[in-house]
């Protein structure tokens, strides 16, 4: 028996048909729709490397059935840039060398994202780094990361126009 | 402004990295993410039990053909990885064990599917019949003569002993004598990325191609080819994006065996990809020592002597290349630190136990040996009443013995080892920790300092390695530089990046020779398709020796550039020079860009008596002594130990390093900042904890802590630059460094917060739970035992 969702993944729509209902996202994301951006790293939730954005919110992909997705919005490290131009937060990657062999980053990256959207952090270091606790980094760059979140998030605090109404601002991270 | 430009991207600038843009994208590869038409995904039936006779493997038999068993692996060699140390007994380690397992997670079958998810549904109906042996998890208890054998043939557990005896005699007079028994836990490398293999046949190349994530390609090679039977040129390994290795990714598995075999017969592609749970319980063990340690030392502090049993566990095999004895070998030879004194003596044991084969990790035994010498120097310095700091000054080689051979016949290169300790004692502040314990803390809590200092060789070559007679010996390291008919550059070697940014640092090397902008200089690695043979990516050598071999091969190449611009010009070679990456002569210059446009494309231009090796070269390096560099660091930290949970805070970090020439200090930075936070994993949360039956306890980050970026403190860093007399451009190796301090800097740490209670803490992890029972030995031993072994746990 086979599940058929609808889900929006970098703003382009896919129709999939589930052919095992057991299929992660992470999963559906990497073997079957070739966006194998997104890392596994644990399989289990315990690291982060499979970060991406649902309907906004950071979530750990390897912890959501394909099959609850339906009709959700999905933002993977392959959809952040707007071409050649780097979002924001990778480029205080670069800047911070907030990475060493790479792994860790898109769910770093992601979870960074969400962060900033969250509106939780601020310009507090001690904070930042709680907020990131669901990202762990093997090659130990937690300085450059926490620098490089800051800067983003200062950024867009600076960018930032008078919003009402978002409803995901806020919300804690999944 | 080119010579501007020159400055700004050569050796010594903290240049931003080339490899980041595709890795910030999500479009780096890394082996998982790797897709071949028709590849098909492997589950591997493992040992639930850590010592058994294998009675029978059963494959359901309407999956049989998808199903491989060691009977099916015809002409297949056992890993076998010896030491050519006296006395060392060789282990054969099977691709797919038959008469026993010696460990939990050992490969029994081989199931292949479309997808993992229907490998593993295989896997599950194979049958195992497996008749348990008692285990041995101890490698103290594994030592004894009535313990059960691993490998029966030897008669006992003992892959080798080592005995090293410097007139220790002559120490036993010392006022004091300090013996502590110091242990390590069993520790994983746990990088992001597991292993993982993706193996299939080239028909037009005739070749097994293995894409696998590796720090050491061409060693892979070798052992592959040896063990499936076949030529070298028959095998090709390509190590994409690496993430993360730290030691596990240079090691030959079975699993690439079974898959290259698989992969030769069956017509597709098939694919592994570890999980964590087969990471954690049956591949990546490292780094369990036991140490009884004795310093003998005058009352000033000088050091007598050490006086050491090693234990190292090394688990059920000798795995390639480094054989089983690699940690408890090194422990022997570079247990005397950074110091110097008269008398030493040694033994060691490497022992088999029903676990995991013991890899090297970052820092190798060095993480072991700081923490177990840096601790007794501490208790040396309580109990003559003197700093810490006073003691270790009394001993630590002086800059103006350097040139310095040691006790063991280490060469320490170069360095200012008192320098860097004050320095990091200064910048710590002990004088105002010791005030504010005497102020003591409003919230109970115990304030202590402590440090640590050690010095690291590394790019240790053929004079080292031979010496051991393990199956790789390093010798010249060969790079390859080619320039393109555009003027650009590729450089090829045969070490490989698993982070350390080589794709920025090694052309920042060629740059400063050929002045070539960096984004027109391509490093190629990962393939031993394309490039020399190399021993890879281990012991801190990347940038001494692949780095040499880079700077020598673009010396080569710059050579033949300057004569043919000279003709260009139409001057004599020795009237040119090459600056900003123009030869340039007495009134006029050519770039480089002219000079490969007419090699490749011009050739008629070109003088009669042109080098006809044109602009691409290979070249051999070795430092002028191939001993060694020798970096080294201070480490002080500043912790607070709550006496009523045992929680540890680490307050304040201070790092002091020496790594010679720093190529790009931002990396630099990067690796020690790394480096300490694996170390803060050691010190304080990584534990590979096993029953009595030899069931490893920790199967998933839930249960192995790695350190998160709350655990991991922003250090102060402050760099000295001590040139290596040895080496291009004076560059010492320093990528595992970081790591090896940390443990016993805040190990001293916490003993200092103690030291009032009489409690010491003597094993990593120091857990909470740890802390609570030292403190609470010392209070109850407090009335019964002033021995010096009182309150330790």
């Amino acid at each position: 028996m086979s599940l058929s969702i609808s889900l929006a993944i970098n703003g382009r729509q896919h129709d999939v048909a589930l052919n095992d209902p057991r299929v992660t996202l992470l999963d559906l994301l990497r073997e079957r729709l070739d966006l194998p951006g997104t890392k596994k790293g644990c399989d289990r939730g315990q690291c982060g490397a499979c970060t991406v954005l649902v309907d906004g919110r950071r979530i750990n992909s390897c912890l959501a059935l394909a099959a609850s997705m339906d009709g959700a919005e999905i933002t993977t490290i392959e959809g952040l840039a707007e071409g050649d131009e780097l979002h924001p937060v990778q480029a205080a990657f670069i800047e911070h060398d907030a990475f060493q062999c790479g792994y860790c980053t898109p769910g770093q990256i992601m979870s960074a994202v969400g962060l900033i959207k969250e509106g939780m952090a601020g310009d507090d270091p001690e904070r930042v780094r709680e907020l990131m606790s669901g990202n762990i980094c093997r090659c130990g760059a937690y300085q450059g990361i926490t620098e490089a979140v800051l800067e983003a998030g200062r950024k867009a605090a600076e960018n930032a126009q008078p919003q009402t109404g978002n409803p995901d601002t806020g919300k804690d991270a999944a | 402004m080119a010579i501007a430009e020159v400055e700004k991207q050569g050796v010594g600038v903290s240049m931003l990295r080339k490899e980041d843009d595709r890795l910030l994208r999500g479009r780096g590869q890394f082996v998982g993410d790797v897709r071949l038409a028709g590849m098909k995904d492997v589950a591997f039936v493992r040992s639930p039990i850590a010592h058994a006779r294998v009675k029978g493997v059963h494959p359901p038999e309407d999956l049989r053909s998808q199903v491989v068993t060691a009977a099916d692996l015809e002409g297949v060699k056992p890993i076998r990885a010896v030491s050519g140390l006296a006395g060392f007994k060789p282990s054969d380690q099977p691709v797919l064990a038959f008469e026993k397992v010696r460990q939990v997670g050992e490969l029994l079958a081989m199931c292949v599917a479309d997808t993992r998810a229907a490998a593993e549904d295989i896997a599950a109906r194979v049958e195992l019949d497996l008749e348990e042996l008692p285990a041995v998890h101890d490698m103290i208890a594994a030592r004894d003569k009535d313990a059960p054998l691993l490998h029966e043939d030897w008669g006992d557990n003992v892959f080798l002993e080592t005995f090293v005896d410097v007139n220790i005699e002559a120490a036993f007079d010392a006022p004091i004598k300090i013996t502590r028994e110091i242990k390590t836990a069993r520790q994983s490398m746990a990088p992001m990325e597991g292993r993982g293999t993706v193996a299939y046949w080239d028909k037009r190349m005739e070749q097994l191609v293995l894409i696998s994530g590796s720090q050491m390609p061409h060693i892979v090679r070798t052992g592959l080819a040896e063990c499936l039977g076949l030529g070298q040129h028959q095998v090709r390994i390509v190590s994409p994006d690496v993430g993360g290795g730290f030691g596990y990714k240079g090691i030959l598995l079975p699993e690439d065996i079974c898959l290259g075999w698989y992969a030769m017969r069956c017509g597709h592609p098939v694919r592994w990809i570890e999980d964590r749970r087969e990471h954690l319980t049956a591949g990546a063990n490292c780094r369990e020592h036991h140490y009884v340690i004795t310093a003998y030392a005058d009352r000033d502090g000088k050091l007598r002597g050490i006086d050491c049993e090693a234990t190292v566990d090394s688990g059920a095999y000798s795995s390639y290349p480094f054989s089983a004895c690699l940690e408890a070998a090194q422990v022997a030879s570079i247990l005397p630190g950074p110091y110097d004194f008269p008398s030493y003596r040694c033994r060691t044991w490497s022992v088999a136990t029903n676990k995991c084969p013991i890899l090297p990790y970052r820092g190798v035994a060095r993480t072991g040996v700081c923490y177990a010498l840096e601790l007794v120097l501490d208790a040396v310095a309580r109990e003559a009443g003197l700093e810490p700091h006073e003691v270790r000054l009394k001993n630590l080689v002086q800059p103006d013995q350097m040139p310095f051979d040691n006790i063991t016949r280490k060469h320490f290169d170069s360095g200012d080892y008192p320098e860097a300790l004050q320095r990091a004692i200064e910048a710590i502040d002990v004088k105002a920790i010791r005030e504010r314990q005497k102020r003591g803390e409003e919230n109970g809590r115990l304030i202590g300092v402590g440090h640590s200092i050690y010095c690291e060789q590394g790019a240790h070559g053929t004079s080292v390695y031979s010496g051991w007679g393990i199956p790789m010996v390093p010798g010249h390291e060969q790079a390859t530089a080619r320039m393109t008919p555009d003027g650009g550059l590729e450089l090829r070697v045969g070490v490989h990046s698993h982070g350390q940014s080589m794709e920025t640092t090694l052309p920042q090397i060629a740059h400063e020779i050929l002045g070539i902008d960096i984004s027109k200089i391509k490093l190629v690695h990962g393939d031993t398709e394309y490039t020399p043979y190399s021993t890879g990516s281990w012991g801190s050598r990347c940038a001494v020796m692949a780095g040499g071999a880079v700077a020598a091969a673009s010396r080569d190449v710059a050579s033949r550039a300057r004569k043919i611009g000279a003709h260009l010009l139409q001057v004599h070679v020795d009237d040119v020079e090459l600056v900003g990456g123009r030869v340039k002569g007495p009134s006029g210059s050519v770039s480089l860009e002219e000079i490969a446009h007419t090699w490749y494309r011009l050739p008629q231009n070109l003088p009669d008596d042109v080098d006809p090796r044109g602009l691409e070269g290979t070249v051999g390096h070795k430092p002028k002594r191939d001993t060694g560099t020798f970096s080294y660091a201070a480490h002080a930290a500043v912790v607070a130990v709550d006496p009523e949970n045992g929680d540890i805070e680490i307050l304040d970090y201070v790092i002091v390093e020496d790594g010679g020439k720093l190529i790009n200090p931002m990396v630099v930075d990067g690796q020690i900042y790394g480096g300490l936070a694996q170390g803060i994993g050691t010190a304080l949360y990584e534990e590979m904890n096993f029953d009595s039956s030899g069931q490893p306890l920790a199967s998933t980050f839930a249960d192995y802590l790695l350190p998160g970026p709350t655990e991991v403190p922003a250090p102060r860093l402050d760099h000295m630059e001590t040139v290596s007399p040895y080496t291009e451009f004076g560059v010492k190796g320093i990528g595992e460094g970081g790591a090896i301090a940390p443990p016993a800097a805040i190990g001293n740490a916490v003993n200092d917060a103690l030291k009032d209670l009489g409690a010491e803490l003597v094993r990593t992890p120091m857990t909470p739970r740890r802390v609570l029972e030292a403190i609470f030995a010392a209070t109850n031993a407090d009335s019964q035992d002033h021995s010096d072994r009182g309150g330790r746990t």
